[in-house]
């Protein structure tokens, strides 16, 4: 399975390839962070343009069941993605939201 | 592409077999399509269409006038939500001793043999105990008095008692008195003694005889259960029905009998029971081989044992599951839910905390039990030598509130559930070695994760008559008198 974004490197270790202009550093981690029970992880950029993200497996997965699980990781960078852009959109009122519930009423707490 | 002209309020979402769960910062929720999701998140008035008006109402958009009032509303609901804050440490459990009569095999307290009387709180120790407690700010006290047994520090827990109330006359706090016993040693003047100042008791049922008896096991060789039976009867003379509450813990052997506990504990005239799962502390982690399962196992008894609550409720036994309960209030309501095992911040410290028998104080349970087999991480000091200050506004404290926020840990940031969920810290820490914990190998985060998806698929039948049982657990009612 080398099809430019999921690449076997040998047996057991795969890479998988993400564009830097579509996905952020945070969204990546995040989703590498979901699936460190199952993999051995190694995050590092590739090229100028790509961040190369390896997979080497824990336990005795088969190739099948992993390539399963690296599918499901590219969508979970996806999400994640999505969940960071929609935080830029409403992020800031988060914040406004949460510092005025802990604000003190009327100087009392 | 098409212009984005109405602004988004804070929302999580979970992509679910369903849908898309869509969950406000106040947790209230939505279910999407996929279409219907994908217009919310374009942002445009037009794509919207009709649905503009539900997003709006369920505060997922605002007009941007409105934006000011918007974050105002959210944020007096998310006050309210976390109105449990404000009290500050209101449980504070006293470990009268940790002799015992049993040596249950997930016996959390790791107790002690019934002479090792080195091992009871002086009453020295338990009258700084009860002065720090009162310098909490806490309107309402309660006082829980653990073991070991405690009742066989009898003189010790009775003193206690008297002291705080002398205490409290001038301090004006709620006061409330519970004594958590395996009622095999309770005695009628115990109970005269109880009745006077209103102390309630809380003991540990497992099921019916045998079930009960496999893990809870007397020191002395002899069945606890006969005995637990005969005491019960008496503590309800004395205290009322209600006056004994019970506490399930799940061990492997139960996991295919959940259906047969919950009759039992009817039939013995309980009004629920909370399914609750082994901590892996003290013993229990000893015995993890024997008694353990995983995660997964849990939930699909939980389940099993769900429905046939519900089901038996519908044949007309009114009986509640306690964390099912507690999980439809946060997910329904929009009230403060205390509940020190999932609070964000955690509620270690900040809402309870445990006074060992030699005065170290841990900010829960279990972090005495990780004290009692070697690792001192979480002792928060002595009531002895430090102060109240020093002891809950210490480094420590301050540590677990900061790193105890669903709403910034790795995992929990992004969850749809971080509203109705919470932290363990000392959990995390006995699991990863980390109080942050680590989301995707948590034992934790898989059964609430669970539970909640659980809750929310039976939410999602919109069935009127299991809505009606819903809100009789949440509102403390009888099915029949929702359905009038
Ligand atoms: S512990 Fe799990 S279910 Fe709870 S908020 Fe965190 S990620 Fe969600």
């Amino acid at each position: 399975m080398n099809d430019g974004v999921i690449n076997e490197v040998k047996p057991g270790v795969f890479c998988v390839h993400l564009a830097k202009a579509l996905y952020e550093r945070e969204a990546v981690f995040a989703a590498a962070y979901k699936f460190r029970e199952d993999f051995f992880i190694r995050i590092e950029p590739v090229e100028e343009t790509h961040v190369g993200i390896w997979f080497e497996v824990k336990r005795g997965q088969a190739i099948n069941e992993m390539r399963d699980g690296l599918g499901e990781f590219c969508n979970e960078v996806l999400d994640q993605q999505v969940r960071m852009d929609l935080d830029k959109r409403f992020g800031h009122l988060r914040e406004a939201i949460y510092e005025q519930a802990f604000r003190p009423i009327n100087g009392r707490g | 592409m098409l212009h984005e002209d109405v602004q988004l309020l804070p929302f999580t979402y979970r992509v679910m077999p369903q849908g898309f769960l869509v969950v406000n910062q106040a947790g209230e929720y939505l279910w999407l399509s996929r279409s219907d999701f994908d217009r919310l998140l374009s942002g445009n008035r037009e794509r919207m269409g009709e649905l503009y008006y539900r997003f709006k109402g369920k505060h997922l958009v605002v007009d941007d006038d409105d934006e000011e009032l918007a974050v105002e509303m959210l944020a007096t609901k998310l006050r309210t939500r976390k109105g449990y804050l404000k009290a500050f440490t209101s449980l504070h459990m006293i470990v009268a001793t940790l002799r015992c009569n049993f040596r249950c095999d997930y016996c959390h307290a790791s107790s002690s043999d019934r002479d090792r009387a080195d091992t009871d709180m002086s009453w020295d120790t338990a009258k700084h105990v009860v002065n720090l407690i009162f310098e909490s700010p806490s309107p309402a006290i309660k006082i829980e008095f653990q073991g070991g047994e405690p009742l066989l520090n009898w003189d010790l827990v009775e003193e206690t008692i008297r002291y705080a109330e002398v205490v409290n006359r001038f301090a004006g706090r709620n006061l409330e008195f519970v004594i958590c016993t395996n009622l095999t040693m309770v005695t009628p003047e115990m109970l005269t003694f109880c009745k006077k100042h209103r102390v309630s008791l809380s003991t540990s049922l497992d099921g019916p005889g045998q079930l009960h008896d496999l893990h809870r096991k007397r020191r002395d060789g002899g069945s606890g259960y006969e005995t637990f039976r005969k005491k019960l009867d008496l503590t309800r003379e004395y205290l009322g029905q209600d006056g004994c509450s019970a506490l399930l813990t799940v061990t492997r052997d139960h996991l295919n009998r959940l259906p047969e506990v919950v009759d039992h504990y009817a039939e013995l005239g309980f009004n629920g029971v909370f399914l609750r799962s082994l901590n892996p502390y003290g013993y229990a982690a000893a015995n993890l081989n024997d008694l353990g399962y995983s995660p997964g196992e849990f939930l699909v008894a939980y389940k099993t044992a769900l429905d046939y609550i519900i089901d038996m409720n519908f044949r007309g036994t009114p009986f509640v599951e306690y964390y099912a309960a507690l999980m439809l209030q946060r997910i329904l309501t929009p009230f403060a839910t205390g509940f020190v095992d999932l609070q964000s911040p955690s509620g270690a410290g900040i809402s309870g905390v445990i006074y060992d028998y030699n005065g170290d104080v841990y900010p829960a349970d279990e972090a005495r039990m990780l004290a009692r087999t070697g690792d001192r991480k979480f002792c928060m000091g002595n009531v002895l030598d430090n102060s109240y200050e020093e002891l809950f506004h210490g480094r420590l404290v301050q540590d677990l509130v900061h790193k105890s926020c669903v709403e910034v840990m790795p995992g929990c940031a992004t969850c749809a559930y971080q509203i109705y969920c919470g932290a363990d810290p000392v959990r995390y820490y006995a699991e990863s070695g980390d109080v942050t914990g680590s989301r995707p190998d948590s034992g934790f985060c898989q059964k609430n994760k669970g539970i909640i998806d659980h809750i929310f698929e039976l939410l999602l039948r919109n069935d009127n008559r299991l809505n009606n049982l819903f809100w009789a657990w949440i509102t403390s009612r009888n099915l029949k008198d929702m359905e009038l």
